[in-house]
């Protein structure tokens, strides 16, 4: 029905920044990871967001149409523009021949910055869906 | 006159629609505050309105049975449109919702929603009015 067409959206963004929250939650934790399954440090992971836009066909005049249905995550990528870190730790048992171990290229205050970001985008978003809430409850009040 | 095919209701029953329509599209741009390239949507409808109502508008041909044909769209064919704001620009990532416009829009929206169903309830009142003979 067309008037939770308005949460459907809301919820859309609250998920994708709900994603976002667990790909940062996930580089914070692996900063310090130099094993991975594809061999070598850890590199920063991304959440990339889409629009969610959908063909749809208006049931009177027939005509073909693209309507926006919020946010959907497109893909999450790993960055590969962003150098490793390398530090000269010859102890390490990672290390290479002169000593050096390659460390993610997280950067921990570039995370929490996206953290905050993602917080106040879930944070707009919940307040969309209690003001769409509020408006369909005040509907209820038609005719009384 | 008809009750059900009241000007008054008509006209506020579009406007119903439209907030509703609204309240999508700020929802939406609020989902994609975080999205590369996403351009922000707008409703249009009170420009629609405007058009319909003005009787400047009507290219001089008057209505005076129903059966003749004017220019004008009729209140009935008037439809909430969304464009996409392509002209303005936020940041870097080519996105441009402003989170603080979308939060005074839903504000803005909210309020005329409840003005709306306020209105639509104080027409129905005088009909009851009307309908139990000025006892009530």
């Amino acid at each position: 029905m067309r008037i939770f067409k308005a949460f459907e959206i809301s919820t859309s963004g609250l998920t994708a920044e709900k994603l976002r929250m667990d790909t940062i939650s996930s580089n914070i934790a692996n900063s310090g990871t130099t094993r991975t399954e594809d061999g070598g440090a850890y590199k920063r992971k991304i959440a990339i967001f889409k629009e969610n836009l959908h063909k749809e066909v208006d049931s009177h005049s027939g005509i073909r149409r693209i309507v926006s249905k919020g946010v959907k995550v497109h893909s999450v990528i790993q960055d590969e523009e962003t150098p490793m870190k390398v530090v000269y730790n010859p102890s390490h048992p990672d290390a290479d021949n002169e000593g050096y171990v390659e460390m993610p290229n997280v950067n921990i205050l570039n995370e929490m910055v996206d953290m905050i970001a993602a917080t106040r985008a879930y944070e707009a978003n919940v307040t969309a869906l209690n003001a769409s809430k509020a408006m369909f409850v005040k509907a209820l009040e038609i005719g009384k | 006159m008809k009750i059900s095919n009241d000007m008054t209701i008509q006209l506020l029953n579009k406007a119903l629609d439209a907030s509703v329509k609204r309240q999508g599209a700020i929802s939406n741009n609020i989902a994609n505050v975080n999205t590369q390239n996403y351009k922000a949507n707008r409703v249009i409808f009170e420009e629609e309105l405007k058009k319909a109502i003005l009787p400047k508008n009507n290219a001089g041909l008057m209505t005076t049975k129903s059966k003749h044909m004017s220019l004008s769209q009729g209140i009935r064919d008037i439809k909430p449109r969304v464009v996409k704001d392509t002209h303005t620009t936020m940041g870097l990532d080519g996105n441009n919702v402003d989170i603080d416009v979308e939060n005074a829009n839903l504000a803005a929206n909210q309020l005329l929603y409840n003005a709306l169903v306020t209105q639509i309830n104080n027409k129905y009142r005088v009909l009851q009015h009307v309908i139990s003979e000025g006892k009530k």
